[in-house]
C-alpha cells in the first residue's frame, strides 16, 4: 500500500488530503496536525469568529465524519517531530513512526515573537489558531470591551473592524508609519484605513509598544515615550514566520525565506512536496526566481496540485496569486501581486465602498485591487492569462471592458 | 423530496440571478433561454448570497460577489478557491409557464 503523509492539517494540508481522494487516489492518507481541532478555515478567525457571528459549520469543515468516509487517517494534536528522506520515515509526537512514499510538508507559519515584556500575561491574545480566536470571542461576549491591537496588518485591522462593528472599541498600534501600505501601496492603504477610522477604529501609526501593562493580568500597553493605552484585552497580530524545521531536517533547498519547489510543488528532495505559506514557488510575479505568498487561495491551490502530482504525476500550480480581506463591512479582493512602489491607476473617480485600483510596474499591469467590482477583477485575470496589458487610459476608463480587451489579444 | 412552485418563467429575467425562498431553502435562480437553473443561494465558502453575484454566460456559472469563486450551474463545482466544495444543485422542471424545483 502506498502511503501519503501530510505534515500540517491547515489550509494547504487539508486541501491536499481531500484532493487525493477527489482525484481517485486509493493509497493510505495520514494527515497529521499539531492542532487538536478538526481542520478549519483560518481566515474567519480574525473576522466572524472573534465576534461570534460565524456559522461554525463553515469554519470547521469538512464535517468530522468526512475523514472516516474518505479514509483519511487524521491525527489531531500530533506533531511530526522528525523525518528521514533516505529511509522515507517520519516520527510523530505520539511515539509512532510512519513509513511514507510521498511526504507533503504543509507546516504554515508560526506567529512572530515580539521582544516586549508581559506578552505572556492573561489578557494578551493571539488569533492564529481557532482556540485562540474562541478565547477572544468568550471575552467579547461578556459585554462591550476595549481592545488594544498590536499590529496594523490585515489581521489586526480585521479584528479591529469586526470588533467595532459588534459594538466594542479598538485601538490599533502599528510601528510602520503607513499601515497596510506594503501589501496595498500607500494610496490604496490610505482609503482602506480611512474607511476603518470613519467607522470608529482608532489607528495609531508609527508607534512602538514598550510593554504590556498590568501586574497579574494585562490592563493595556505602554507605548515608547510613556503613553498608556488602557484596554480590556490586548491582541498581538504582528506577522509570522514560516515553520521550516521539518523541511530543513529533510535537507530541502531554501530560497526567498521558504522551501524551494517547482510548479508541481516538488522540493529538491525526491517525493517530498512543500505547500502553502512555506512554499517558494515559480511565478511570473516573482521578483527573484521564486515567490512566497501567505494567502489562503494560494495555499489551497498548492495542496490541490501536490495531490494531483502524487496521484497522477501531472498538475502544475499556475494560478494567479490572489487574496481577500474582510474588514467589517468592507471586503476587498486583490488579484496579482502589488508592490508598494507600483504606479496606481484608479478606475474612474469611484470611491469606497465601490472602487478599483490597478498597479503598474514599468507601465505593465501587475495587480488590481477592488471593492465591489468582481467583473473588473475577472477581466484582469483574463488580461493576465492572455498576456495583455492595457494602456493607462483604458484602465482608467470605467466604460472599457477589460475582458473584451483580453479576448482581442 | 417535494416539488415546489417558485413562479413563472417571466419572473426570472434572462441571465439575472434571482433569490427565491422555497420550502425554507434560499435558492439562486437563473434563467438561460428556456432553461432554468437552481442552486443553493448560500455560498459554501463564507457568508454571501450567490444571487447578488454575476452570471458568467461563458462559464455557465454564478460568481460569488464576495471572494469570486464561480459555481457551475450544472455541477455546482467552484472554478477556483477560496471555495473548494460544490454548492447544492436542484432539479428544475418548467411546466408550461410555471417553474418547479425539487427540494
Ligand atoms: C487570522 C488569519 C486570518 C487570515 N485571513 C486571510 C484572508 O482573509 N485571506 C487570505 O487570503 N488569507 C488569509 N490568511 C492567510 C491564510 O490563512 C494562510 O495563508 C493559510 O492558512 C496557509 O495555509 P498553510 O496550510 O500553509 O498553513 P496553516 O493554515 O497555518 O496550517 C499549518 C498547520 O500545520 C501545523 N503544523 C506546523 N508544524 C507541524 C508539525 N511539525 N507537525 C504537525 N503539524 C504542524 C500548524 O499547527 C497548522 O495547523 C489568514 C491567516 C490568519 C492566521
Ligand atoms: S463567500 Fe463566496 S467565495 Fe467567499
Amino acid at each position: 500500500m502506498t502511503i501519503a503523509l501530510i505534515a500540517g492539517s491547515g489550509m494547504a494540508g487539508r486541501a491536499a488530503a481531500l484532493t487525493l481522494r477527489r482525484v481517485g487516489w486509493t493509497g493510505e492518507i495520514v494527515l497529521v496536525g499539531d492542532d487538536p481541532e478538526y481542520p478549519y478555515e483560518r481566515p474567519p478567525l480574525s473576522k466572524s469568529v472573534v465576534v461570534g457571528t460565524a456559522d461554525m459549520s463553515k469554519v470547521i469543515k469538512p464535517a468530522p465524519e468526512v475523514y472516516e468516509q474518505e479514509r483519511i487517517d487524521l491525527r489531531r494534536g500530533v506533531t511530526v517531530t522528525g523525518a528521514d528522506a533516505s529511509a522515507k520515515t517520519a516520527e510523530l509526537s505520539d511515539g509512532s513512526t510512519v513509513a511514507w512514499d510521498a511526504l507533503v510538508i504543509a507546516t504554515g507559519c508560526a506567529p512572530r515573537e515580539l521582544p516586549i515584556p508581559g506578552l505572556d500575561r492573561p489578557g494578551v491574545h493571539r488569533v492564529t489558531r481557532l482556540d485562540e480566536a474562541l478565547e477572544i470571542q468568550a471575552v467579547l461576549a461578556t459585554g462591550p470591551k476595549h481592545l488594544a491591537i498590536i499590529g496594523g496588518g490585515f489581521i489586526g485591522m480585521e479584528v479591529a473592524a469586526a470588533a467595532v462593528a459588534a459594538g466594542h472599541t479598538a485601538t490599533v498600534l502599528e510601528a510602520a508609519p503607513e499601515p497596510m501600505s506594503r501589501p496595498l501601496g500607500l494610496e490604496v492603504a490610505e482609503r482602506v484605513l480611512q474607511w476603518a477610522t470613519d467607522r470608529g477604529v482608532v489607528v495609531r501609526a508609527g508607534v512602538g509598544v514598550e510593554q504590556v501593562s498590568g501586574d497579574d493580568i494585562a490592563t493595556g500597553v505602554r507605548l515608547v515615550g510613556g503613553e498608556e493605552i488602557d484596554a480590556d484585552l490586548v491582541i498581538v497580530a504582528v506577522g509570522q514566520t514560516p515553520r521550516l524545521e521539518l523541511a530543513r531536517q529533510l535537507g530541502c533547498v531554501e530560497v526567498v525565506g521558504g522551501v524551494q519547489v517547482d510548479a508541481g510543488m516538488r522540493t529538491s528532495v525526491t517525493d517530498v512536496y512543500a505547500v502553502g505559506d512555506i512554499a517558494a514557488f515559480p511565478s511570473t510575479w516573482a521578483d527573484e526566481d521564486r515567490i512566497r505568498v501567505e494567502h489562503a487561495a494560494v495555499a489551497i491551490g498548492h495542496g490541490q496540485v501536490a495531490a494531483e502530482q502524487i496521484a497522477t504525476g501531472a498538475g502544475l500550480f499556475e494560478d494567479i496569486p490572489s487574496f481577500w480581506s474582510d474588514q467589517g463591512d468592507l471586503t476587498f479582493n486583490v488579484v496579482g501581486v502589488a508592490r508598494p512602489d507600483d504606479e496606481i491607476i484608479w478606475r474612474g473617480d469611484q470611491v469606497l465602498p465601490a472602487c478599483t485600483a490597478f498597479y503598474l510596474r514599468n507601465g505593465t499591469l501587475r495587480a488590481a485591487f477592488s471593492v465591489g467590482d468582481m467583473k473588473t477583477l475577472r477581466g484582469v485575470r483574463k488580461l493576465f492569462a492572455a498576456g495583455v496589458s492595457p494602456t493607462r487610459e483604458q484602465l482608467g476608463d470605467p466604460d472599457v471592458d477589460l475582458a473584451a480587451l483580453a479576448a482581442a489579444g | 423530496m417535494t416539488q415546489v412552485a417558485i413562479g413563472s418563467l417571466s419572473d426570472f429575467p434572462e441571465g439575472t440571478p434571482t433569490r427565491v425562498e422555497a420550502d425554507g431553502t434560499a435558492l439562486c435562480i437563473v434563467r438561460v433561454g428556456d432553461t432554468v437553473h437552481a442552486i443553493c443561494d448560500d455560498c459554501p465558502h463564507a457568508e454571501a448570497s450567490l444571487s447578488e453575484g454575476d452570471f458568467l454566460a461563458d462559464d455557465m456559472a454564478i460568481e460569488c460577489p464576495l471572494h469570486g469563486s464561480a459555481f457551475n450551474l450544472t455541477t455546482g463545482d467552484p472554478d477556483c478557491p477560496p471555495a473548494t466544495e460544490a454548492v447544492e444543485v436542484f432539479t428544475v422542471t418548467v411546466d408550461g409557464d410555471s417553474v418547479l424545483v425539487d427540494i
